[in-house]
Formats: structure tokens, C-alpha cells, sequence
């Protein structure tokens, strides 16, 4: 579970955001679509608790892990800045991934911004499993959207929204993909990731697709082991909630079940 | 040979580091880091009388050194923790005491009371302080009175080890260490977290769910040893200390300033083997130093 894994290379992909590649067999080997790693930034104080990335892939014959973060404070901006060789101090694989399905159905799968780290991990394994596969990715210009060309498979259709329309469809990625089931799609099977009111619109719109849904959520974290119990969501029960921990019962959850 | 075990009034321990309540869960988590029967004792969750759902998101969030909870005292309650949790740790022959926590002076008693009459729990540890419940420990944790007459209380229906953990958000710690102590508490443990507070400047109001959290980690350890410091002189009990301890040195404060346990809470969160390292390095810094115990380090700041 603790791990000592070694960069690779660190380069920025896109504006504010950085791909990182680590070697460490073992982790590899375990990692599935949907888990993180609980990454310790330096041994100083400050940055204190560890950050939390999902994984963006994982190659268990090279030995390799991908991480895709986005700068949003002190913890990233050090990360952006380490070197080839270093050793990272990282917990994992954290978390239970997401739930593959016996369905053939096509999987969507609805990205918005850094949300869209988890979903290539994911995108590799359903295409790996011979499932259609579509993405819908959203940003907000075309300078934040990463190059999928070289993180995903060429089976993946992919379908870009960003605010500003610099690039693709102007408007939001939900908006995006609720047009595409206005013209008549087929059902689908949905995974979603990225920043909490895209999610809500979703599980929202869904309500009357349908669709079977799984969200991957972000929650503040301390521990990432499901000890501390400071990451709660509230999931409902049939008629009653109860507080899950984003750690570990999640991060993915099935839309239905959270109460936002 | 260097020897750990220390004496801590009836407690005997094997080594004098603990995890301190509400960090370590029920264990389950380490358990895979560690084997948990290393640790001098586990606190485990703070336990009430009804299970507790805890608090709204969001809980915690990170400070310089530090993090503020409001977990809010979510546990399964006397009868889950003795039916789910107290099994599986007695199979791994966990040193165990349980932390307590009521929404009244009955319910402190009647877990007092059904805990004691249970085989292989070590010690009590009475929380008058959690800061993140309404009606819990906070009200009692802050006046000599209450705490006097709840302590004296719950001695009458136990003969457990009675640690009483204390608040550090009050004036005067050491007028309610004697309080505890002259109600019959045999050990007395500190700190508990800090009130404070993080506003959401973009939201324009208090981040967490619960308003107000607890402060633990390393910002709080300057406080907490001056606490053990004043406490050590106020009373005669053996004293646990804790706040932010995350290395052999920061627990060698606590031991100084009067403290024959220490407690790890928060770092336990950055490194999941805090604890073991720190008993290695206890053990370390006994042989480097020539002693044969650590009895003889306890309360020397103030020689
Ligand atoms: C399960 C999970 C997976 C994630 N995967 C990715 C990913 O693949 N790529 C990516 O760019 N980001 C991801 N995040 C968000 C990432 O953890 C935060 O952006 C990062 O912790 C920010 O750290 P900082 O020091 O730069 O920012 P600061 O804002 O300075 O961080 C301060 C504190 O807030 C916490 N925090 C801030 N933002 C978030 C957030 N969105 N979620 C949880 N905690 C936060 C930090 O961990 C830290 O404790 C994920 C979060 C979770 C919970
Ligand atoms: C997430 C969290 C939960 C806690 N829960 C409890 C609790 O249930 N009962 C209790 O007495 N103390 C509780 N505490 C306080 C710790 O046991 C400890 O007194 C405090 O955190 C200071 O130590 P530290 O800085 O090493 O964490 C909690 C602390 C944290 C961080
Ligand atoms: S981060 Fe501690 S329980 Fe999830």
C-alpha cells in the first residue's frame, strides 16, 4: 500500500496542466480505473496532509502509473516542479474504482476538466474489453483541453465542448451530450468525472435518460484510508442516508445513491 | 538492553505510544501497514452510547502544520462496537481502550458501566472535550464543577483505568486537571484539538459543514506541551501527552515537560507508519543516551 515510486518525466500538456509518469512494478500491477493515489508533497509541514490524484493509467508490463493534475495550489505547483528520479512517497492504489458491467452496451464517458484523468484509464480498460467507447470532454478554452490524441486509444470517439467555443461545441460538455440523445441515441451506459455542479446537472438530466450512471467524486481528504472518516458523502439507502467515505467506498459512487 | 514499558498508575503499557482517539478508526485501516499489536495502546473511535451518523461535508480541511476537523463523533455506537469491532481487535491481541463520549452525564455512566463489565478492554478514556458535537463533551470539558462530579460518577461504576482526556480550550488547564484528579481519575490525557475556524473567501462563509472544527497536527504542539508542562506541576497523575507529534524528538517535548505516554493523532494521517517508527526511534534514543528507561527523562525539564 505505501509505495516509494520513482519519476519518470514530468512535462505540461496543457496550460496549468502536467502529466506525470512513475515507475513502481507493483503498484502497477494492482491499479485499476477509477483508484488514486495519495501522494506525499516533500516531507515539510506545509504542504501537511498528502494530495489525492486519481490514477490516469497504469501499465503493469512496464511498471508504469500516469498521473494528469491541474495546478489549484501550493501541493501541485510543487509537484509540477519535480525532477526525473525523484521519489515520490505514494499510498495506493486507494479507493474502489469503477464497476465493469457483463452489459455490451456502449459506454460514454462525460469529462470535465481535470475529471478527465480517471476517465483515460478507464477509456483504455472498456476498449481493452472490446466495448464501444465515446468521449465527451469539456474545458473551458481550447488551450486547457489536453492532447487526447496521444492519451487515448484510436477507437474513442471523441466529442470536445469548451465555454468559449475556441474549440468544438460552445456551451457545456452536458449540454454537449444531452443534444447527442436528443438526436436519438441509443441506450448507453455513463461515466462521469469533474467539478461537483457538472455532476449534479448530469445525475439531474439523467433522471429522465435513465441511463445506468457511475460518478467519480472529489472530497477533501486526511487519511485516504477510511480511518480518519473526514471525506463523507451522503448516500442514500432506500429511505434513509448514510455518511460513505469518498476514500474508500468511492471515489466512484453510482449517480442514484448521492444526495448532493 | 533498553526496556519501554511503562507504568502509568494501574496501566502498565508495553511501550509508551499510543494512537490517539478518532485517528487510528478501529484499527482495520493500519492494519495492513502494521501488525497493531506494536502499539502501546489503541484509542479507538470515539465511542457514544447510540450510533452517531457525524457530521455534514465538508469535515476537514488543511492548515499551515495542520487541519481542522468537525468529524462529529460518527461511531456505530456501544452495541455495533461490541458486536463488529472489539472481536476482530481481541483475535489480534490490540492493547485496547476505548474512548467515550456522551450526549449526557447518564450516558457517560451507562457506557462506563457496560464497558467495564466487557473482558479485554485495557482502560476508559473519557472525552470532555470534542468540540464537534452540540450537546457532547465540550460543555462538561470546560468547568471544574461538571467535571468533578461527572468523573466522580463514572469511578463509582468502574474499576477500569480511568483516563480523563482534557480540553485545551479553557483558561486555566491545570484548575481542571485537579478537578479530575481529586474525582478519582487514575491518568490524565492531553490535548485534545483547538477550536478554529476556515472561512471560504470565494463562498464568503465558514468552509466547514459544521462551522468551527478541531486544530491538530503540528501547529497545535507548542500549546500542548506548555499544557502538559502546567498540568505536570498541578497534579500528581500520570500524564498522556499528545498534539502533534510526529517524530521521536517532538515526543521527547512531551516526555520532558512531565508526559509517561504520548499520543499520535493527526500524523498517523500523513504517514501511516508514524507510530512503529517512533517506538524504534524511542528505542534508539535510549541506547544512544545510556538510559535504561524512559522514567528518567519524564518531567526533567522541570529540575
Ligand atoms: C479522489 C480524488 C482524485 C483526484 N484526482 C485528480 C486528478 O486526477 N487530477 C487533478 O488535477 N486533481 C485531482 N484531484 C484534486 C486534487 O486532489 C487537488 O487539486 C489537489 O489536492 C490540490 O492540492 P493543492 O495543494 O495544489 O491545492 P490547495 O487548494 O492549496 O490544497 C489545499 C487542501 O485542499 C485539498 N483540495 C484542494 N482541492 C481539492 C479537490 N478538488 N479535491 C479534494 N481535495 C482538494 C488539498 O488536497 C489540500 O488538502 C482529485 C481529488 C480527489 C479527492
Ligand atoms: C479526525 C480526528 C478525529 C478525532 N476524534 C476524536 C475523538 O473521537 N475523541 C477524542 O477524544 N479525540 C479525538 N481527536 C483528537 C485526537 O485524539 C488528539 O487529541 C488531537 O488530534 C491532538 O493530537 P494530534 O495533533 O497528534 O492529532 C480527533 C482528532 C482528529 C484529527
Ligand atoms: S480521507 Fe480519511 S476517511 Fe477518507
Amino acid at each position: 500500500m505505501l509505495f516509494k515510486a520513482c519519476v519518470e518525466s514530468v512535462e505540461e500538456l496543457a496550460r496549468h496542466s502536467y502529466y506525470l509518469l512513475l515507475r513502481e512494478p507493483q503498484l502497477a500491477a494492482q491499479s485499476r480505473p477509477g483508484q488514486f493515489l495519495h501522494i506525499r508533497i516533500g516531507e515539510s509541514l506545509v504542504p501537511f496532509l498528502r494530495r489525492p490524484f486519481s490514477l490516469a493509467g497504469a501499465c503493469p508490463q512496464r511498471g508504469t502509473l500516469e498521473v494528469i493534475f491541474r495546478l489549484a495550489g501550493e501541493g501541485t505547483a510543487i509537484l509540477s516542479r519535480v525532477k526525473k528520479g525523484a521519489v515520490l512517497n505514494c499510498l495506493g492504489p486507494l479507493g474502489r474504482g469503477f464497476q465493469f458491467s457483463a452489459s455490451r452496451l456502449p459506454a460514454v464517458l462525460l469529462a470535465g476538466g481535470a475529471g478527465v484523468a480517471p476517465l483515460l484509464f478507464l477509456a483504455r480498460a472498456l476498449v481493452g474489453k472490446k466495448r464501444r467507447v465515446a468521449l465527451f470532454y469539456g474545458a473551458a478554452s481550447r488551450d486547457d483541453l489536453l492532447p487526447l490524441k496521444r492519451l487515448l486509444p484510436r477507437e474513442t470517439a471523441v466529442h470536445l465542448a469548451t465555454d468559449d467555443g475556441s474549440s468544438g461545441y460552445q456551451g457545456r460538455v452536458t449540454d454537449l451530450f444531452a443534444g447527442a440523445v436528443r438526436q436519438g441515441m441509443q441506450p448507453v451506459e455513463l461515466y462521469a468525472c469533474g467539478p461537483r455542479p457538472m455532476l449534479q446537472v448530469l445525475t439531474k438530466k439523467n433522471e429522465a435518460w435513465n441511463f445506468p450512471l457511475q460518478l467519480s467524486l472529489e472530497e477533501r481528504m486526511a487519511c485516504g484510508l477510511g480511518a480518519c472518516q473526514g471525506c463523507a458523502v451522503s448516500i442514500r439507502q432506500g429511505e434513509k442516508s448514510t455518511y460513505r467515505m469518498v476514500c474508500s467506498d468511492g471515489p466512484v459512487f453510482a449517480a442514484q445513491e448521492v444526495e448532493w | 538492553m533498553a526496556d519501554l514499558e511503562v507504568k502509568l498508575g494501574p496501566l502498565t503499557l508495553k511501550n509508551p505510544v499510543l494512537a490517539a482517539a478518532g485517528t487510528f478508526g478501529f484499527g482495520e485501516e493500519y492494519a495492513s501497514f502494521f501488525p497493531l499489536e506494536k502499539l502501546g495502546a489503541l484509542v479507538v473511535n470515539g465511542l457514544t452510547l447510540k450510533p452517531r451518523a457525524g457530521n455534514p461535508p465538508p469535515r476537514i480541511v488543511e492548515t499551515p502544520a495542520g487541519m481542522l476537523n468537525a468529524i462529529g463523533l460518527q461511531n456505530p455506537g456501544l452495541k455495533g462496537f461490541l458486536e463488529q469491532e472489539l472481536p476482530r481487535l481481541q483475535a489480534g491481541r490490540v492493547a485496547i481502550i476505548v474512548n467515550i463520549a456522551g450526549e449526557n452525564e447518564e450516558e457517560y455512566i451507562t457506557l462506563a458501566q457496560e464497558l467495564s463489565a466487557v473482558p479485554g478492554i485495557l482502560a476508559l478514556e473519557v472525552n470532555l472535550s470534542c468540540p464537534n458535537v452540540k450537546q457532547g463533551g465540550l460543555q462538561f470539558g470546560t468547568d471544574a464543577a461538571n467535571i468533578g462530579s461527572l468523573v466522580a460518577r463514572i469511578r463509582r461504576v468502574t474499576d477500569l483505568p480511568l483516563i480523563v482526556k482534557l480540553s485545551p480550550n479553557v483558561t486555566d488547564i491545570a484548575e481542571l486537571a485537579r478537578a479530575a484528579e481529586n474525582s478519582g481519575a487514575d491518568i490524565l490525557s492531553l490535548v485534545n484539538t483547538l477550536q478554529g475556524m476556515v472561512i471560504d473567501i470565494a463562498a464568503r462563509r465558514p468552509f466547514l459543514g459544521n462551522i468551527t472544527g478541531g486544530l491538530s497536527g503540528p501547529a497545535i504542539r507548542p500549546v500542548a506541551v506548555r499544557m502538559v508542562y502546567e498540568v505536570y506541576r498541578a497534579v500528581r497523575l500520570p500524564l498522556i501527552g499528545m498534539g502533534g507529534i510526529m517524530q521521536v524528538h517532538d515526543a521527547l517535548q512531551f516526555m520532558l515537560a512531565g508526559a509517561g505516554a504520548v499520543a499520535v493523532g493527526t500524523a498517523n494521517f500523513v504517514e501511516p507508519c508514524t507510530i512503529p517508527r517512533l517506538i524504534d526511534d524511542l528505542h534508539a534514543f535510549l541506547n544512544t543516551a545510556g538510559l535504561s528507561s524512559l522514567r528518567e527523562i519524564v518531567g526533567a525539564a522541570h529540575h
